[in-house]
């Protein structure tokens, strides 16, 4: 039965259309992301892409490692000595890319919260280097002293607690592959795209039955108000997951068979977007995350159109689901007044590998949480509710 | 097998569809006739457990349909008016696909399938997308579906709707083949469709059975002849408002006019044998053959 449903979605000829525009836009995604990464040569040249990452791979993997004192020092060491020698804007930029990104620890140590001086690290001496961590800690502290944001005093504990949990000394190593994967610029566009195809795909399981005029033959069948349904939900479910893993894995193994696995055990905090991050984990972890959260995100989101499309028995409302949910709250979340409710929105799943550095959090039961904790057991628990009342919004279905 | 309908009585709003219907159906071919919007399909949505009633119930061997759910759709094969269909599946995938929904087996879907494929003429069209069938053949795949299961119970909703008439005297045959050992129920506004099926006629109206029998029951029950009469082209318009007129033929410059009525009309007019389309007229009036909206 569910071999038919699937074949009433992958038959009609719009959806063999976007089901290969969806390729199309993975790998397009997927090869713009390798494209990104850029390594400046001494000549001031820059190069992208795979040679770019090996170049990187290379310089930095010369300090790969603990990050301790010791490594903070004569990262400073190397810095001031390339300050020194090349005075030549692209020279000096093209040597440093070794330390680059331990560049930017320190920098980021050493300036305000929410603030950057990229170079700062110049003016930081060696006998500094022992404070880096606990720098961290120290300016997350006054900022929340600052009253800048205000926060209770459970939350400012539960930041502090989560910033003082985070184990030191990092480990380092050449991350680019996965700093690449999920810093991308295109990866919460392939990711909306991604539900939005999705979400015409499986619009129609429902709805169709009345658009086409096949309800009364599939609602007085033995089977139409129980196991036909359930194979509708199980074709919509496998719709989803196939297409999402499907898409997400082409777009990963794009991107990390052409700039490696390696890192994928650093803290995130090691990357440049996430040293403020509360959430303490790895590359790996933060893929998981994100995937795992952009899983639930698109089940919600598409078994909530698919809900739309039973009630409404109209696939072009159902299609406009994932658009609405997808994309609206990207622009109504600018507004303040929205913005801490559609901060709960299933959009958020899409892209929780860039929101590990915000302070998003909520009170549950008197304990504070940061709202990656929340939102993916949150829709996780939404999604397993839906599908029974799809269900029974289908079965009670009247043919008037 | 004994269908039983009782207080049956279906509204939307302030609209009642079907009003406080009585019937007992056993085996046999049933025809339904009825204007457009008498409530003919609402009826028979009712009957496939498509829509519930406001009031009343309909038992199958003194058990509500309603709860025997499942159970009661197993025996039942319905081809509904707008039989819709995948349009991109073939007919035997389409086939294939609702013996799944109808519970059967895929050994003996196998074999059903092959065989309702042939009894329906539908061999060379076999493994045509569904979407580039004609109208009759559309309506052979429906009957092939509604037949899968074998079902004790058939309803078919104005089945020969598009038909052209060779169609529709093959589909006549074929409802007369199936009717053996099961209930069929057959809606149309044709009135020879049902003709020479049909074992009980059940003519509605607004929404109620208004008579109920044989054909040659139904056409005693007229209190009304049926006369033979020609008139001048002038006369006819006079006539048609006074008569139920249920044939106008011209004929040498004449009009032969078929008319309906308990006195005679005009002093040449001749009795003739009344047949089940003057019963038509005779009951549903100048409504007969307008085409209202569906109800």
């Amino acid at each position: 039965m569910m071999k038919f449903e699937l074949k009433k979605i992958f038959l009609k000829p719009v959806n063999r259309i976007l089901f290969i525009i969806l390729v199309l836009i993975t790998v397009i995604a997927g090869i713009l992301t390798v494209k990104d990464v850029q390594y400046i040569l001494e000549n001031g040249d820059d190069i992208h892409g795979i040679k770019a990452s090996r170049s990187l791979e290379e310089d930095r993997n010369k300090w790969s490692g603990y990050l301790t004192e010791d490594v903070f020092k004569k990262v400073l060491k190397e810095n001031r000595r390339i300050e020194k020698t090349e005075k030549i804007q692209s020279k000096n930029y093209s040597k440093k890319q070794g330390i680059e990104e331990i560049n930017s620890i320190i920098s980021l140590a050493f300036t305000e919260f929410k603030e950057y001086d990229y170079y700062k690290v110049n003016s930081v001496r060696a006998s500094e280097a022992g404070d880096i961590y606990n720098k961290r800690i120290s300016r997350l502290k006054n900022y929340l002293d600052s009253g800048q944001e205000r926060f209770s005093d459970a939350e400012k504990e539960f930041l502090i607690t989560q910033y003082e949990n985070l184990e030191t000394p990092l480990y380092y190593e050449y991350a680019g592959g996965w700093k690449a994967l999920l810093d991308s610029q295109y990866m919460l566009t392939f990711m909306t795209i991604l539900v939005v195809i999705t979400g015409f795909l499986v619009a129609g399981i429902f709805s169709d039955e009345f658009q086409l005029k096949a309800d009364s033959v599939f609602f007085s069948s033995e089977k139409g108000r129980n196991k036909a349904i359930i194979s509708k939900i199980g074709a919509g479910f496998i719709t989803v997951t196939s297409v999402y893993w499907g898409a997400v894995i082409i777009y990963s193994a794009i991107v990390l068979f052409s700039l490696g696995f390696g890192g994928y055990g650093c803290a995130v905090q090691t990357g440049f977007s996430n040293w403020d991050s509360i959430y303490n984990i790895t590359y790996l972890g933060d893929y998981i995350l994100s995937v795992t959260g952009g899983y639930i995100g698109s089940l919600f989101i598409l078994f909530f159109a698919m809900l739309v499309s039973a009630k409404s028995r109209s696939t072009v409302i159902a299609i406009t689901v994932p658009f609405i949910l997808s994309c609206a709250p990207m622009f109504l979340g600018r507004v303040t007044v929205f913005a801490k409710i559609m901060a709960l929105f299933p959009d958020q799943l899409l892209r929780i590998n860039k929101s590990l550095d915000e302070f998003k959090l909520y009170e549950i039961g008197g304990k504070t949480m940061g709202f990656i904790t929340i939102i993916i057991p949150l829709y996780l628990i939404l999604f397993i509710i839906l599908v029974p009342v799809l269900y029974m919004v289908y079965k009670k279905t009247e043919i008037k | 097998m004994e269908l039983k309908i009782k207080g049956l009585t279906k509204r939307f709003g302030d609209f009642t569809a079907v009003n406080n219907l009585d019937i007992t159906m056993g085996n046999g071919v049933y025809g339904l006739l009825g204007v457009n919007g008498a409530g003919k399909t609402t009826f028979m949505r009712m009957l496939c457990t498509l829509l519930e009633p406001t009031s009343g119930t309909i038992t199958c061997n003194g058990r509500n349909i309603i709860t025997m759910d499942s159970e009661y759709r197993k025996i039942l094969g319905y081809l509904p008016q707008d039989f819709g269909f995948y349009p991109e599946f073939s007919v035997e995938d389409y086939l294939y696909y609702i013996a799944s929904i109808k519970g059967i087996p895929k050994t003996v879907a196998k074999k059903r399938v092959k065989e309702l494929i042939i009894k329906t003429g539908l061999q060379k069209a076999a493994h045509k997308k569904m979407k580039k069938l004609s109208g009759g053949m559309k309506r052979r795949a429906g009957i092939a579906q509604a037949t899968l299961n074998n079902p004790e119970i058939l309803i078919l909703d104005e089945p020969t709707a598009g038909l052209d008439p060779s169609e529709r005297i093959r589909f006549r045959n074929l409802v007369s083949e199936l009717a053996e050992e099961r209930l069929v129920l057959l809606s149309t506004h044709i009135v020879s469709d049902i003709e020479y099926i049909a074992s009980e006629i059940l003519l509605m109206k607004d929404g109620s059975i208004v008579h109920s029998g044989t054909a040659e029951g139904l056409v005693q029950s007229m209190k009304a002849d049926v006369w033979k009469c020609y008139v001048g082209k002038a006369e006819v318009p006079a006539l048609m408002k006074k008569y139920k007129i249920s044939n106008l033929k011209t004929e040498n410059g004449s009009i032969q006019l078929r008319i309906i009525s308990e006195e005679k009309p005009l002093p040449d007019a001749v009795k003739e044998e009344a047949v089940l389309e003057d019963v038509f007229l005779y009951y549903f009036g100048e409504k007969a053959g307008v085409d209202n909206d569906e109800i």
